[in-house]
């Protein structure tokens, strides 16, 4: 099973998420990325509208990126841990484009009974550009 | 000569509207990011879990959409269109997961609306917010998401 549980007991700062290599990206996923999402963008699906839209070609929702970031986090922390997740999108993702999402952990803190793990997350193209960065927060269980 | 913005709907509030989440949308939203998380996707494991049932992946409140409210209206009124928008920023945050069969109730608001010139020329950022309530309306997640208009 590739979704371990992790304790809060055992993260340290500085400890690094396994990274999620993600695509190609075919326009077969853009398409179903926007009827599961709803985002009906044509700037997504139809190269025609997004070289008139000046974008040269089409690319992937950010959200997309954002959705493999979420699961890089949680492939490590568990469904259902993230409390926070805020991404800037820095790049655009094209088609054949191969995202790979990483992250680090970068603080700890405990409050009543809450533990929680603060990470740096970013997603990054094969040329290592990042294409998204940002920060989450998980809360974990503690070894009892 | 680059488009205007109207900055005037700076602390618009849109009427509240209410989702109710599909249990097969969730499945639906996982798969298109090629999420197998079984909590996502498997009733069995979902009903066995601490949360009783499948939870959503954590940016599937973004699929919370006001059915009645006209996307296209509103970048009109902002002054552009669908073509020279851009996703710029994107937060959640999630108090609780989000699960199936239940009723949510969201709230949005224009929070801030200002121009920045970029690498790429004059930009416009619009700046919303979203909280959700649940059935006793209290707060399980707000999202914060920020739309940037090539000027």
């Amino acid at each position: 099973m590739k979704y371990g549980k992790v304790y809060f007991d055992d993260v340290k700062v500085g400890d690094e998420l396994p990274p999620l290599v993600k695509g190609p990206i075919q326009q077969i996923q853009l398409t179903r990325y926007a009827g599961a999402s709803g985002d009906f963008n044509p700037i997504h699906q139809d190269d025609e509208f997004a070289r008139a839209a000046g974008m040269g070609a089409v690319f992937a929702h950010g959200m997309l990126s954002m959705g493999f970031v979420g699961q890089a986090v949680t492939d490590w922390s568990g469904a259902g841990t993230v409390r926070k997740l805020g991404v800037r999108f820095a790049a655009l993702v094209r088609l054949k484009d191969v995202v790979t999402c990483r992250g680090r952990v970068v603080g700890k803190s405990s409050k009543d009974d809450v533990h929680l793990v603060e990470l740096e997350v970013w997603a990054e193209n094969q040329r290592a550009e990042k294409v998204v960065t940002g920060r989450a927060t998980v809360a974990l269980p503690v070894r009892s | 000569m680059p488009i205007q913005i109207n900055k005037s709907l700076i602390g618009r509030e849109y009427p509240p509207y209410a989702v109710t989440v599909e249990r097969g949308k969730i499945k639906e939203f996982a798969r298109a990011l090629g999420d197998a998380n079984s909590l996502y996707l498997d009733d069995r494991v979902g009903a066995a879990s601490g949360w009783g049932d499948i939870i959503a992946p954590p940016t599937f409140s973004v699929t919370f959409r006001d059915e009645t409210a006209d996307t296209a209206a509103f970048l009109r009124e902002l002054g552009t269109d669908i073509s020279r928008v851009l996703h710029g920023e994107q937060e959640f945050e999630l108090f609780r997961p989000l699960q199936p069969g239940r009723t949510y109730l969201c709230r949005a608001k224009v929070v801030d609306i200002y121009e920045k010139t970029g690498r790429s020329g004059p930009m416009a950022f619009v700046v919303r917010e979203t909280s959700i309530a649940d059935g006793s309306n209290e707060i399980v997640a707000t999202m914060r998401g920020v739309t940037v208009v090539r000027l």
